[in-house]
This record gives structure tokens, C-alpha cells and sequence, in this order.
């Protein structure tokens, strides 16, 4: 279960404070996927962020397998992301002069993941986003589509339980955007993480189990999908 | 992060920005090329200093004086010195500025040859000659004269020389550059040759009485300056061959018999202060190849009121004299070092600026402070590495091209600039050292970012 308990957070001092966030609480079973929707502005970006720890809140809570990421020392944070959580962006920020194979090892090199085990981890990540033909070629020579899909899978090479998107379609065309969620959607079952997706997309959000509709740092609306989700094919 | 990835990684970030790594690492190799240059060439010229001196001077004799002088030019005291007959003043330009030197006396060396470490005492005999000839084409060439050292035998190119000991007196070896100017068709032609030569006694006072007398009473001076010279002849029993660490300047002396040289040297400076006293004399000391002793002898003379040097305090003394000159030049490396120090910085502060979003990124996933500032510290160090290699490739391609050109141009047995392994290896390592420490600053800049303001900029 990961539990958001209370955040609030404000930016500025004394006369001039604006509250990005204020007592946002919701749960959400691991394995699930959430969707964070709201108008620009409205806080979610950085509720993820306090979600994954890059960011302090002014008050609150967020369980993630019993430990609370707010208070964790920044070191264990630190850990705690590299063996847990991965990032999709909306603009990829992939490496353009690194390769494909070293954009998916970044992550393993971080959490300090063995040399020997790396290629197998990264041929399979790459196998499962439909890169594999591209695995040594500059990532500046990808397209938009190639470029999100090599971001998925240095999200989920690690296979991580948190999985924290924001945007993750936002740059592409609606087709492209939708064979990426529809790839993201299949991953994430296969290797069980939990999936939390900023989004604007309406058809997105609802295929999510669960959306946070978010509005001037409000969460406004908590809204369960009905309990029945349509069998999905899972590409491995 | 393992360090291996790390490195890896600043490695080919740099690859990624190469021409603005090659410009920056171009700074650290003109100064890895100068460092490089300058310890080259203090190897070189110390290793020529050495032997120099060693083939100048027997290791195995001392060089006795008996004041600090012979050392050491200082200023002339200014307070008035009382009189001792055993110094002599050396005057060098106006009045007032004379040297009292304290001389070796007869008496002296007398006592030092009786002592039991003393092998032999060999007096400084350095006669100027007022001119050479022979009667091959009778004409004269200035000169000066040496005592052969049987210690240091010199090449000879014609003639013999004795086993051991001292030439036959009554010969000389005469240097190779002497064998056209006298008529001498080759070194073999110029053996059992007579030469002879003239000396001149320094005017002293009754010889400048005696000139005034005879130029009074109308007598011709010529006569009487005749009788201030005086011919001496010998055989040519072997023509020398010029040293290899003689630098080319000056002539080299004529070699003469111990006997031979007392007896022009006491010519010609009979009646001066200079006559029966010496500056330094040579004390060759028992077994003197072991250091122990010639370090115990030296003890023990300098103990008795002499000043005594020996081979070693030479070369330490001209040691220092190359470090002096080396730290000079040095000086120069260590600045373009600075200033290249200055162009890591902004290089890497310009990195960090140019890759927010990766360093967010990284931090995003978990990446820890000192992971990112590892990064960037070594991209630093690497920038040092290519840097300082460069400029001692460059170094030693230039000591490829020019030692052949300087061996030959100053007539050297072995080349000037030489490289050390272990000293390269050293230079190499601090620039790297120095560029790391240069990377600090930008290191820590990226290591603080904030990964949200980082992931935020588009
Ligand atoms: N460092 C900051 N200082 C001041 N205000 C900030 C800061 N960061 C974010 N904000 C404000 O907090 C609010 C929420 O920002 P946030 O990025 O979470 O919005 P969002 O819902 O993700 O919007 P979008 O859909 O456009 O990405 C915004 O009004 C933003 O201006
Ligand atoms: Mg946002």
C-alpha cells in the first residue's frame, strides 16, 4: 500500500506564500497505477515529486512499503530511488551522445548492479519497448516515439515498484502516445510495479485503476475505476 | 556507482565535447611540456656537471686550501687586516677592492704529506705561457701549461703514456689543436718533436728599478726585458685529444712533467707572492675510491685549519647551481599550470551548466552527492591525464629532434635532454592531482544542484 498522508507544501516566504499542495491524501494498493490529472498548474508535478523524495514537503506523509519517504535521510532516499523508482519525463531526457545500451545502464550503474548482469537486464528492457535492433546507436537519431520508448526502458530496467511518469505522451502524436501507454501499461504488469502518471489525456487517466484529479494543490476528486479491467496482453 | 563506471562515464562525456576537452587539456600540456623540458634538461646538464667534474678531478684527491676563499668570491672585508705572510692579496679592479686570500705555504704541504692517510701531494701548478713554437715554421701561439695527472689520463691520439705515474720530464703532451698552427702535419708526424717555451717573469720592483737603471744609463731595455723570459724546450712525447666534456671554449693546456711544470711555474712567479705558496693544492688520499676515507681525511684537514673540498662537494655544489636554474624555469611551467587551472575550472563550470538536466536526472535516480561530484572531479582528472600526457609527448618528440642537433652542436657524449620514467610518471600524476583539485570547485556546484530545478529546466 502506498499511503499520501496530509502533504502540503508552500513556496515563498511570509507575505508572498503560494501553496502548491495542500493536504493532499490518497492510497493506492502496490501493483496499481494512479493517474494525477488536473490543469496546468495545479500541483501535480510536484506531488510526484514529494511522492518520489526529490522534493520536501512542509507537512504530511507518503508510505511506500512502510517507510515514510518524507523523512528518510537523503543518503537512504537516495538508495531508495535507485532501487525502487524510475522517471518518465515528458521531454525523454535521454543522453543524446551516450548510446542506447549506456542510456538503459545508467540506472544500473547507479544502484551498483554487478557488470555481468547488466547486459542481460538491458538486452530484455530493450526486447520489451522494441529496441533491441537499435541497442548501439546514438540516442540523438531516435525519434520521438523511439526516444520515449528507450525512456521506458531505462525506467524499467531495474524493475523497479515505483514507477513515477509525468507526461510520459505529452510530446508525441495521439498514436504513438498510445502505443507507448499501451507498452508502459503492459511492463508494469509484467514486472508488478506500481505506476503513478501525470496525464492530461482523458483515455489515459481511464485506464488507470485509480485518478487524483488535482486542482489549485487540492486533490479534488479520488476516482476508483469500476472493478472489472479488460485483459491485456502482455508483451515479454 | 561503482568508481570504474564512473570513470567510464566522465570519459566519454568528455568524447562528447571534444573540442572544447582538447583546448582545456592544451592549457595543462603547455605546462607538462615545459615541466617536462625542464627536468630533461637539469638531468641532462647535471649529469654533464658530474662529469664534468668527475673527469676534471680525481675522486680520490681533495682539494686542500687554506681559507675559505677558494670556494667562495665574497665581498672583501672592510676592516683592516693584519699582516700574515702566508696571505696574499688578489686585487681585482680599483683600489680597495683586493682579496686577502690565505695561501697554502711549503711548510704546509710538507706537513700534509707526512700525514698517513696522504697518498700525495700535487702542487696547483697553472703556468701562463707566453708563447709555443717549434722549428717546423717558427711561429708562436700563446699558451698555458698544466701538471700531467697520471689519475685522469687524457686520449691521446699519438705518442704513449706511462703505465703509472708521472711522463718523462723533460716532455709534454701537447693538444691536438696545436698541430697545424706549429707545422705539424699529423699526431704521429709532431712525437719526439721539440717545442719550446717562453715564460715571462711578472715585473717586480727591482726589475722595474733595473729597466729604469738601464734605460738611465742607455743600455738597450730589451736586454734587460730579455732577462725576464726565458726558453724552455721539450720533446713532444704525445699529442691529447680534446675531452668530451670540454665545452669548446678556451685552449686546452699543454701537459707537463711535475718537475718540469715546479720549474717553469717557480720562474714565473719568483720574486711575486704567489712564489712558494698556493692557493689549493691536490692531496690524493689512500684508497681514496672508498668515500669513508676520503670523508675521514677531509674531517681531519678541515680539523687542522684547512678548507678542504672534495670531488662530491663540488658536484653538490654545481647540483645546487642546476636546481637553482631548474626551480627558475620550473617557475615558469608551474605558472602556465595556474593559469591552465583556471581553464578546467571554467571548462567544468561550463559542463555542469550545459548538463543540469542530466545531473537531475541522475540525482533522480538515486544518484548520491558524492557520485555526481566523483563525476565530474574525474572528467577533471581526465582533462589532467590527456593534458599532461600530451605535453610530455610533445616534450620528448622535440628532445628526439633536438638532441642529436645539441650533442653535436656543443660536442656532447650524450644527449642533454633526458627523460626520466619515474619523474614523468610523477609530473603526470600531480597535473593530474592538480586538475582534479581544480575540478573541486564545479564538482561541488553540480553535486548541490537541485535535482527539481534541474528536471524543471527545458
Ligand atoms: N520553486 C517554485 N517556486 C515557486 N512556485 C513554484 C515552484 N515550483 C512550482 N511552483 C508553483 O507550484 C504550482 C504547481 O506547479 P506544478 O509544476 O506542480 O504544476 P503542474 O500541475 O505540474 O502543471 P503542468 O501541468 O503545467 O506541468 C505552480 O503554480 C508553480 O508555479
Ligand atoms: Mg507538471
Amino acid at each position: 500500500m502506498i499511503e499520501v498522508k496530509n502533504i502540503t507544501k508552500t513556496y515563498g516566504k511570509k507575505d508572498n506564500v503560494f501553496t502548491a499542495l495542500s493536504e493532499v491524501s490518497f492510497s493506492a494498493p502496490e501493483g496499481s497505477s494512479v493517474a494525477i490529472i488536473g490543469k496546468s498548474g495545479s500541483g501535480k508535478s510536484t506531488l510526484m515529486h514529494i511522492m518520489s523524495g526529490l522534493d520536501k514537503a512542509d507537512s504530511g506523509e507518503v508510505l511506500m512499503g512502510g517507510h515514510d519517504i518524507q523523512k528518510l535521510k537523503r543518503k537512504q532516499a537516495d538508495n531508495f530511488r535507485a532501487n525502487e523508482m524510475s522517471f518518465i519525463f515528458q521531454s525523454f531526457f535521454v543522453e543524446g551522445n551516450q548510446t542506447v545500451y549506456q542510456n538503459v545502464a545508467l540506472p544500473l550503474e547507479i544502484a551498483g548492479v554487478a557488470p555481468r548482469r547488466r547486459k542481460q537486464l538491458i538486452e530484455t528492457a530493450l526486447k520489451n519497448v522494441e529496441l533491441i535492433d537499435k541497442i548501439n546507436s546514438k540516442a540523438k537519431n531516435l525519434s520521438g516515439g523511439q526516444k520515449q520508448r528507450l525512456a521506458i526502458a531505462r525506467a524499467i530496467v531495474n524493475n523497479p515498484k515505483y514507477i513515477f511518469a509525468d507526461e510520459p505522451t505529452g510530446n508525441l502524436d495521439s498514436v504513438t502516445g498510445a502505443r507507448i501507454v499501451e507498452l508502459l501499461f503492459s511492463i508494469k504488469d509484467s514486472i508488478g510495479s506500481t505506476l503513478f502518471i501525470v496525464t492530461h489525456d482523458h483515455e489515459l487517466a481511464e485506464k488507470c485503476d485509480q485518478q487524483v484529479r488535482m486542482s489549485d494543490g487540492r486533490a479534488i476528486d479520488i476516482h476508483q475505476k469500476p472493478a472489472q479491467r479488460p485483459v491485456r496482453k502482455v508483451m515479454l | 556507482m561503482r568508481i570504474i563506471d564512473i570513470i567510464r562515464r566522465s570519459g566519454r562525456n568528455l568524447k562528447s565535447s571534444k573540442t572544447r576537452t582538447i583546448l582545456t587539456a592544451l592549457a595543462i600540456a603547455v605546462g607538462a611540456f615545459t615541466l617536462a623540458l625542464t627536468l630533461a634538461a637539469s638531468n641532462g646538464i647535471r649529469s654533464y656537471t658530474d662529469e664534468l667534474i668527475s673527469s676534471s678531478f680525481d675522486p680520490a684527491e681533495l682539494i686542500v686550501g687554506r681559507d675559505k676563499e677558494i670556494s667562495n668570491t665574497g665581498a672583501p672585508s672592510d676592516k683592516p687586516q693584519e699582516y700574515d705572510e702566508s696571505v696574499a692579496s688578489i686585487s681585482f679592479g680599483g683600489p680597495g677592492t683586493s682579496l686577502q686570500v690565505k695561501r697554502v705555504s711549503l711548510a704546509d704541504i710538507e706537513a700534509m704529506r707526512k700525514l698517513p692517510y696522504v697518498e700525495q701531494v700535487r702542487e696547483n701548478f697553472q703556468i701562463n705561457i707566453r708563447y709555443i713554437t717549434s722549428s717546423a715554421n717558427d711561429k708562436k701561439y700563446t699558451g698555458s701549461a698544466d701538471v700531467y695527472n697520471s689519475a685522469q689520463k687524457p686520449e691521446i691520439s699519438a705518442g704513449m703514456l706511462p703505465s703509472s705515474g708521472d711522463i718523462k720530464k723533460g716532455t709534454l703532451l701537447l693538444p691536438e689543436t696545436y698541430l697545424s698552427a706549429l707545422g705539424f702535419g699529423s699526431a704521429q708526424d709532431a712525437i719526439g718533436k721539440q717545442v719550446r717555451l717562453s715564460v715571462q717573469k711578472p715585473f717586480s720592483a727591482e726589475s722595474i728599478q733595473q729597466l729604469l737603471v738601464s734605460a738611465a744609463t742607455g743600455s738597450a731595455p730589451q736586454d734587460q726585458a730579455q732577462e725576464l723570459q726565458k726558453v724552455f724546450s721539450y720533446t713532444i712525447g704525445g699529442v691529447t685529444k680534446k675531452a668530451a666534456t670540454d665545452f669548446g671554449t678556451g685552449i686546452m693546456p699543454l701537459s707537463l712533467s711535475l718537475g718540469d711544470a715546479r720549474e717553469l711555474y717557480d720562474y714565473t712567479v719568483q720574486g711575486t707572492a704567489d712564489y712558494e705558496k698556493f692557493l689549493y693544492v691536490f692531496a690524493r688520499i689512500k684508497n681514496g675510491d672508498n668515500k669513508q676515507n676520503i670523508a675521514d681525511a677531509k674531517a681531519d684537514l678541515v680539523q687542522k685549519g684547512y678548507f678542504v673540498q672534495s670531488t662530491e662537494d663540488l658536484q653538490k655544489a654545481v647540483g645546487q647551481f642546476v636546481d637553482i636554474l631548474t626551480i627558475m624555469i620550473g617557475v615558469f611551467g608551474l605558472i602556465t599550470v595556474i593559469a591552465s587551472v583556471f581553464g578546467i575550472v571554467n571548462t567544468q563550470y561550463i559542463s555542469v551548466l550545459e548538463r543540469t538536466r542530466e545531473i537531475g536526472l541522475m540525482k533522480a535516480l538515486g544518484m548520491s552527492r558524492s557520485g555526481v561530484s566523483r563525476l565530474f572531479m574525474l572528467e577533471a582528472t581526465w582533462i589532467g591525464f590527456m593534458g599532461a600526457v600530451l605535453g610530455v609527448l610533445g616534450a620528448y618528440g622535440l628532445s628526439v629532434l633536438l638532441n642529436p642537433v645539441i650533442t653535436k652542436q656543443i660536442n656532447l657524449d650524450d644527449n642533454l635532454l633526458v627523460f626520466q620514467p619515474v619523474q614523468i610518471a610523477i609530473l603526470i600524476l600531480a597535473l593530474m592531482l592538480v586538475a582534479t583539485v581544480a575540478g573541486l570547485l564545479p564538482a561541488r556546484k553540480a553535486a548541490k544542484l537541485d535535482p527539481i530545478e534541474a528536471l524543471r529546466s527545458e
